[in-house]
């Protein structure tokens, strides 16, 4: 579907001639003429109104009933009016209904002072109540999750939470129940609501019966401040509102930014804050002395650390990653190559982009901004799980899917949670993106296949998906929901509800025809399929089928990268790859990747590593090699904000990292839009900004840039990276810039879609394949933020009733995932909708991290009871 | 007892209302289980028979989601409520939310979530049928099955059934009986524990049913044509009790055999 | 006083064995489809239909050929549903038609397909209904058996598929747009109107939606023209309507009349009227909906128009009788406890509302009430009145203001009297002062 296009009409309200964008709704209509019209179940962001509350009734000339401005759209020479008695009288009459159950505690209730009942009631009420029978009474407050507190008596069932859970978050864990003045908000069973995105009905609710349990009784609305910033946790980078008191963050509220969040937040952005004030974080360098890492004058661990990197000189490596800044990306590729004389830098976990690759998936006209989603006539989501690693584009897709029509197709190793919107699924075997992307671009019809279609899909070990409530082959079959299904074995299916296999080419044509026939296609695909021995051959099969579906300059088309760490995109453009410079321009000497970084280290062929933002023990493939590579590096500089046994092990000098709070700086999002984040609160402790602490260092290794600021960084950074160019660090304050609209953005590297015939992928062995995932809570801020811990996860291993029952294993039970000798201990989940031969396991847990078991080629493992 | 409570809790005191309070309507929920998501089917375990009925349902439908109502009839059927466990089967054949069930369930006066049947008897009280002194009849029946300790029979006052013809009337399991008055009532409760026909030759379907009044009635029936409502209103004298009816069978033993039984559904 | 009913609908209603197909085609049955198959265009069948001055009988009264003729023309997904979700108080007759004649019905909703060119039909029936669902399902089963339902029917370009789908007990489900929610699974609350049906109903898709006894219409209008339905009637209100008569009558039940027939005739002359030394006090003239009239009104003619003009409504056909030996009170606390019971929920005035209203007739009756309860509650139906989101807060507000605006001495006589008996402390005797102040009254 494409964006409609809209004319601007005049229409009449109180008198008034107003000019309005035809067809939007009266009550947003009116406040071009400046009239504002009362509303509580109004909210254009949950969808199509429901003109529940009654509060938004206007008079329309030629309409006998008073009809609700919420739901009426506004036409040419409307004469509308929203004062008249007839009005008046309706707008008295529902807020006395509505106050007849509200409780009048006000004065105690946290929502007071920013309450939009309260405002109605004294703004269109008629100050009075009547009534005087007993009110609806619950037991008060009541705990609807840990996160979040019901307060049923102020509910005035406005329907707003509900939607939200029902029609964007789609977890459809709230609802109502029973019927008429004795309908609640509440879950099935006395289950908790626990999802994802629940946060956002504490801001959705217009009365105080939803409230944060962190958050209540911590402020009123005049002791506090709000700051804009951002939240670097993930790739999303939502746009945030920071309450603070007394210069501590206290509360995060989304800030709208519809090329960004549309409006939403996800509940580690939401909650995460409280990690900001852990008490456990590092707020002072610390030295390494007398074997102990000691807090240390900022002189000392500046000389100290930059004494131990001038030694290493061309045997330093960095890694950068996190949420750091593209300014600091820039300074510590400047500070090892030109300071150390050194080449090897990387921000990417694992794999080898190629440098025309790179620049290839830059180009201009092959990229997809993120409201390009919704509108697409086609989304296909290639091995991400967006609801853990871009949470916010996960509701995006959702949202055009829902509203638009947008047909979404999902090709990852993974069952993904937008399987059951999906017009069509494909799994292929852990590790064999390379493969499964040919077998696509061949269904495309892509000159570059070299193999037929059947046999790339072999070697993918490609099946349909279970997409629930859907028939196994085809599109949109007829019977969605019909007792149709994909079932190996009658009786398997019965028995176990094993339902993963079916007929492969059927479904991979129904994926090829919906992508074909889709006017406008945005690919987005996960820096995974890039990691591992074959990355740089899986992404000469992405660029196959970004070729075959014409993407280069089609209107409403294009790709979007998900990287693996907030600022992926930008410390890439920033120069931090191995064989990439600032602005993406080939590297005077190639480096080595993270993984031969490790290594190296830990053969000795390399000795210092600078570690801003990284965490390769936790986050990257191969824990194995990063433990030898710690034990081997000779001294170790690294940025954190919270202290690891291996830090305390092995580090030479740690910096205390800034929160994203208290930054200043720019980030780019995986679209281009460049973003800055802001600091909303003063530096804990003796903590310094990042980009100082790196422009110290260059000084000290005699590359000094004489910094005068953060702008000046970016300047710096700006000057080098010439796309970024004419974008001022000013105006990134409000809602950023994307360089693709820019007219520096000419001045990206050329580069042509490759055209050559793919590698042949190799043939999978037999086997249980490992495929790890990340999962939105195992990150540290989980673990650090009290409100969280509940969700940090425990490792569970994923797989299909089949091979469960050929393990031995069943749902619950305590297993040994193990290779080569290492294991991981975890719970098994049986899943009708991961296919036989697939088993995965969360990456990046405090404990149990399957990393442990990986090591860039795909791997066959064992399950035992443990 | 439960309902006195819930009146007294919620400010309500409408007799139809009189329900046992509503499942988490005052309670937290437990913040240790796991949130109630789609159920996975590798890990619900539905009765063959039932997951065969509801996939016949949804495949009756553009859009399995219209399924709600009969499958949710179907597993009340099979479980004689729609409890925790018969929403998560469905939900697990459906492909929905638990939660998504429980919403639908609790809106609709017939799907129980509270085990209080299997079998039922709603009395009609609405407009008609008070007017020829219903609510007598209601208290009567209530009366009855305190005293004969009626078990698995959810006894209750129902909204207009649709049949004012035959007022005051009540249905018992989708059987339409009526006119009654209040001395019908032992009969009609003994009857449900002994699992006979309810008040044989007075059910509306039943093939010799005629009203009182009608010119071709049996003139042996309860309510004749003189006794209409406001008779039935003035009356106060309760009638003649009848002789207990000896018990053949044990409390709620007809119970097990309902399912077989019961017309609706299917 | 006699009065004769005139069978249309009903005139094979006791036929033994009319339920099964061959009777009910013995009987003639299934003709007027093959004539509106293979005689007729599908839009002449629309413009009989429209012709024939076919006014729904559910309770709006709205003109059913212009209903169908609202479907859009076009290739996409149309449905029909047939609205058998009998739940206004006081009305019983679509249960006999099904129980009895549900070919007929069966008939009427393929013929009603063939106007609206839907393909996909529903009869949502109401769960308490088992008995004759459970005649409609095999109704419709030996209807497939015999090609009259399904693919190419008789040979024809017309698909039509039937579903019966029962109800779980909901009033609201009667109105249009609730039945489409609970049909597509949902709890059945009403829908915000625009988009109505007939451009976005039933899975978004254009639908018809008729009342039982207004389908059981169409065969009889196909076979025997428009002209002929006109005939029967009177100027606007054409047709035949079953009466269903309840309350304080001695002879409830169906009566088959033409429209227009005195409202006495039919409550006297058909039910027998009130028992021996009885008065009608009131009477609902079209379901408990329907604001009530007094005994003046006796003599009006049932029509939708007279029933109109009197300040109600035909409705649904359904005459309550209330006679004098009932308290009025008692009549308005029972309706507004069922309004209450049976609102959805969704809109304010309409949940609030009623629950207030039961509330203070609860007082009322047991004697904590003043004059000046009466006052606010009279104002409380104002404002629930046309501030909803479905007829269903009105559908209490009219009959309770009726009642009030028709029995106002006697509700203040109850209100004293109760308080007198109830002899409650501290509640001294208002007199009509305090009314004035009713307005500011009661805790802010």
């Amino acid at each position: 579907m494409t964006r409609p296009d809209v004319r601007e009409i005049t229409f009449e309200i109180d008198g008034r001639e107003v000019l309005a964008p035809e067809g939007q709704m009266l009550v947003d209509a009116a406040k071009h003429g400046d009239v504002e019209i009362p509303y509580f179940c109004y909210e254009p962001k949950l969808g199509q109104p429901v003109g529940a509350c009654r509060m938004c009734l206007v008079e329309i000339e030629g309409i006998p009933k008073l009809q609700t401005s919420c739901s009426t759209p506004v036409k040419d020479g409307m004469v509308v009016n929203t004062t008249s008695e007839r009005v008046k009288a309706a707008q008295n009459a529902v807020v006395e209904f509505l106050l007849i159950n509200h409780p009048l505690d006000c004065p105690v209730c946290d929502k007071g002072g920013e309450c939009p009942l309260q405002d109605i009631s004294f703004g269109w009420g008629a100050g009075r109540s009547r009534f005087i029978e007993p009110k609806r009474h619950f037991k008060k407050p009541l705990e609807l999750s840990p996160l979040i507190a019901i307060d049923r008596e102020r509910c005035i069932l406005c329907y707003r939470c509900v939607r939200f859970s029902q029609e964007i978050a789609e977890d459809y864990q709230l609802v109502f129940l029973e019927r008429g003045d004795h309908t609640f908000v509440g879950t099935h069973d006395g289950r908790p609501y626990v999802a994802p995105f629940s946060g956002n009905i504490l801001e959705l609710c217009p009365v105080g019966a939803l409230t944060s349990t962190s958050y209540r009784f911590r402020a009123r609305p005049w002791d506090i401040e709000a700051s804009g910033g951002l939240c670097t946790l993930c790739p999303s980078q939502c746009n945030v509102n920071f309450t603070v008191r007394d210069d501590k963050v206290v509360r995060v509220n989304c800030r709208d930014n519809h090329d960004v969040d549309d409006g939403w937040l996800c509940d580690k952005g939401r909650f995460a804050y409280q990690s900001i004030h852990a008490r456990e974080r590092i707020t002072r360098p610390l030295v390494r002395d007398g074997g102990a890492l000691r807090e240390a004058s900022w002189e000392r661990a500046l000389d100290e650390a930059a004494a131990a990197l001038k030694k290493a000189g061309p045997d330093a490596a960095a890694l950068v990653g996190g949420g750091t800044t593209n300014e600091e990306g820039f300074l510590v590729q400047h500070l090892v190559r030109k300071g150390l004389k050194s080449p090897h830098v990387d921000s990417r976990a694992g794999g080898f982009i190629h440098g025309e690759q790179a620049r290839a998936l830059a180009r201009t006209d092959i990229a997809a901004s993120v409201p390009d989603i919704e509108w697409a006539g086609a989304v296909l989501v290639i091995e991400t799980e967006l609801v853990d690693e871009a949470p916010i584009l996960d509701l995006r897709v959702r949202k055009g899917a829902r509203r638009h029509g947008t047909q979404v197709v999902t090709l990852s190793s993974r069952p993904s949670t937008l399987d059951p919107n999906a017009a069509a699924a494909l799994r292929f075997a852990p590790g064999s993106a390379e493969a499964a992307l040919g077998a696509l671009a061949s269904a495309l019809g892509s000159p570059r296949a070299g193999l037929e279609t059947a046999e790339l899909a072999a070697r993918a070990g490609l099946t349909p998906g279970f997409r629930p409530g859907h028939p196994v082959t085809g599109g949109e079959g007829p019977a969605a929901g019909s007792a149709e299904r994909p079932v190996p074995s009658e009786d398997d299916r019965h028995s176990s509800g094993e339902v993963a296999g079916g007929d492969v080419a059927g479904a991979l044509e129904a994926a090829a025809a919906v992508l074909r026939d889709a006017s406008g296609v945005v690919v987005i695909w996960g820096e995974r399929v890039a990691h591992g021995a074959r990355g740089e051959q899986a992404v000469d099969a992405l660029l196959a089928v970004a070729g075959a579906l014409g993407l280069q300059g089609a209107a409403g088309s294009g790709m979007i990268e998900v990287p693996t760490t907030a600022n992926g995109r930008g410390l890439r453009e920033a120069g931090c790859l191995p064989n990439l410079g600032p602005g993406l321009k080939d590297a005077s000497e190639n480096g080595r990747g993270a993984g031969e970084i490790g290594r190296a280290l830990g053969d000795g062929e390399l000795s210092s590593l600078l570690l801003v933002g990284a965490d390769p023990l936790r986050d990257y493939p191969e824990r194995g090699v990063w433990e030898a590579a710690m034990d081997g590096a000779s001294s170790v500089i690294a940025f954190a904000d919270f202290r690891t046994d291996s830090l305390d092990e092995h580090a030479t000098v740690v910096f205390p990292a800034e929160s994203y709070a208290e930054k200043e700086g720019t980030l780019t999002h995986p679209d281009g839009r460049l973003q800055r984040v802001r600091q909303a609160i003063a530096h804990p402790g003796d903590t310094r900004a990042g980009w100082w602490v790196l422009s110290e260092l260059c000084e000290r290794v005699g590359a000094g840039l004489a910094l005068t600021g953060a702008p000046a960084a970016f300047e710096q950074a700006a000057k080098t990276v010439p796309f970024w160019g004419g974008i001022t660090y000013e105006e990134l304050a409000g809602k950023g810039a994307r360089w693709q609209e820019r007219g520096a953005s000419s001045s990206v590297p050329p580069a042509e879609l490759p055209e050559g015939e793919l590698e042949e992928p190799p043939t999978p062995g037999d086997g249980l394949r490992l495929g790890t995932v990340p999962s939105l809570w195992s990150g540290p801020e989980t673990e650090n933020a009290p409100a969280l811990r509940f969700l940090a996860p425990r490792q569970r291993a994923e797989l299909s009733a089949g091979d469960a029952r050929r393990f031995g294993v069943s749902a619950g039970d305590e297993v040994d995932v193990s290779v080569d000798g290492q294991s991981v201990r975890a719970v098994a989940a049986v899943r009708a909708s991961v296919p036989a031969g697939s088993i995965f396991l969360i990456s990046g847990t405090a404990a149990d991290n399957a990393t442990a078991l990986t090591n860039g080629v795909p791997r066959t493992v064992e399950v035992s009871r443990a | 007892m439960a309902g006195e409570e819930y009146s007294q809790r919620t400010g309500d005191e409408g007799a139809v209302r009189a329900a046992p309070l509503p499942p988490g309507w005052d309670t937290a929920v437990d913040i240790d289980k796991p949130p109630a998501t789609v159920p996975d089917p590798a890990e619900v375990q539905v009765p063959e028979a039932l997951r065969e009925q509801i996939e016949t349902i949804m495949a009756r439908y553009p859009d399995r989601h219209s399924a709600a109502l009969p499958a949710m009839r179907a597993a009340q059927e099979a479980h004689g409520w729609c409890s925790p466990l018969a929403i998560d089967q469905v939900a697990s054949v459906m492909q929905v939310t638990p939660a998504y069930l429980s919403s639908v369930a609790t809106f609709y006066d017939m799907l129980r979530t509270q085990p209080t049947g299997p079998r039922y008897v709603y009395v009609c009280t609405s407009v008609a049928c008070h007017l020829r002194n219903a609510k007598a009849v209601y208290d009567a029946i209530a009366e009855e099955a305190r005293d004969q300790d009626l078990e698995g029979v959810e006894v209750r006052e129902f909204e207009c059934l649709g049949a004012c013809d035959m007022a005051p009337m009540a249905s018992v399991d989708g059987r339409y009986v009526g006119p009654l008055d209040d001395s019908d009532a032992h009969e009609l409760v003994a009857a449900i524990r002994e699992g006979r026909i309810i008040l044989p030759g007075r059910g509306l379907e039943d093939a010799d049913y005629r009203l009182p009044w009608d010119p071709d009635a049996e003139t042996a029936q309860s309510a004749g044509p003189e006794a209409t409502g406001s008779e039935l209103h003035r009356k106060t004298q309760p009638q003649e009790p009848e002789p207990p009816h000896p018990d053949v069978s044990p409390p709620g033993g007809t119970v097990k055999d309902r399912p077989e039984e019961e017309p609706e559904g299917q | 006083m006699s009065a004769a009913e005139t069978r249309v609908l009903l005139a094979n209603i006791d036929e033994p064995g009319l339920q099964t197909l061959d009777v009910y085609e013995r009987l003639g049955g299934y003709k007027s489809l093959r004539k509106a198959l293979f005689d007729m265009a599908p839009e002449e069948v629309l413009t009989e239909l429209e012709e024939s001055g076919l006014r729904g009988r559910g309770g709006a009264g709205f003109s059913m050929g212009k209903k169908a003729s609202f479907i859009p023309k076009g290739a996409m997904d149309k449905f029909l549903c047939c609205n058998a979700d009998e739940s206004e108080p006081g009305t019983f007759k679509d249960r006999l038609l099904m129980q009895k004649n549900p070919h007929q019905l069966i008939e009427g909703c393929i013929i009603g397909s063939i106007a609206a060119g839907a393909n996909k039909g529903f009869i949502f029936i109401r769960g308490e209904y088992s008995h004759q669902a459970d005649i409609l399902e095999k109704a419709v089963a030996e209807t497939y058996a015999k090609g009259y339902l399904g693919a190419g029917i008789l040979g024809s370009e017309h698909d039509f598929d039937l579903v019966v789908h029962r109800g779980e007990g909901a009033y609201i489900c009667g109105e249009e747009s609730a039945l489409l929610d609970a049909l597509e699974g949902k709890r059945g609350n009403p829908r915000l109107k625009p988009p109505f049906p007939a451009n976005q109903g039933l899975y978004q898709g254009p639908t018809l939606i008729n009342n039982v006894e207004t389908l059981c219409n169409a065969p009889g209008i196909i076979e025997k023209g428009a002209n002929w339905f006109k005939g029967l009637g009177i100027d606007k209100s054409t047709g035949t309507k079953i009466v269903s008569v309840s309350g304080n009558v001695q002879k409830p039940g169906n009566y088959e009349i033409e429209l227009g027939m005195p409202v006495r005739e039919i409550i006297f002359g058909l039910g027998g009227g009130p028992p021996a030394g009885h008065e009608v006090k009131c009477f609902f003239p079209g379901g408990s909906s329907a604001p009530v009239l007094t005994s003046d009104s006796l003599d009006l003619p049932y029509t939708f128009e007279a029933m109109a003009e009197a300040g109600s409504m035909l409705g649904s056909g359904a005459i309550i009788v209330v006679d004098d030996s009932v308290p009025i009170v008692s009549i308005a606390l029972r309706l507004a406890e069922f309004y209450r019971h049976e609102s959805c929920g969704k809109c304010v005035p309409c949940r609030e509302g009623t629950n207030w209203t039961v509330k203070t007739l609860e007082r009322i009756d047991s004697g904590e009430a003043t004059p000046m309860d009466l006052e606010i509650m009279s104002q409380v139906q104002e404002n629930i009145l046309g501030n909803c989101l479905c007829v269903l807060g009105d559908s209490m507000a009219m009959p309770i203001g009726s009642m009030i605006k028709h029995f106002r001495e006697e509700f203040e006589q109850h209100i004293e009297e109760a308080r007198a008996a109830a002899d409650l402390e501290g509640m001294p005797a208002l007199g009509a002062g305090e009314l004035a102040s009713a307005q500011g009254a009661g805790a802010a």
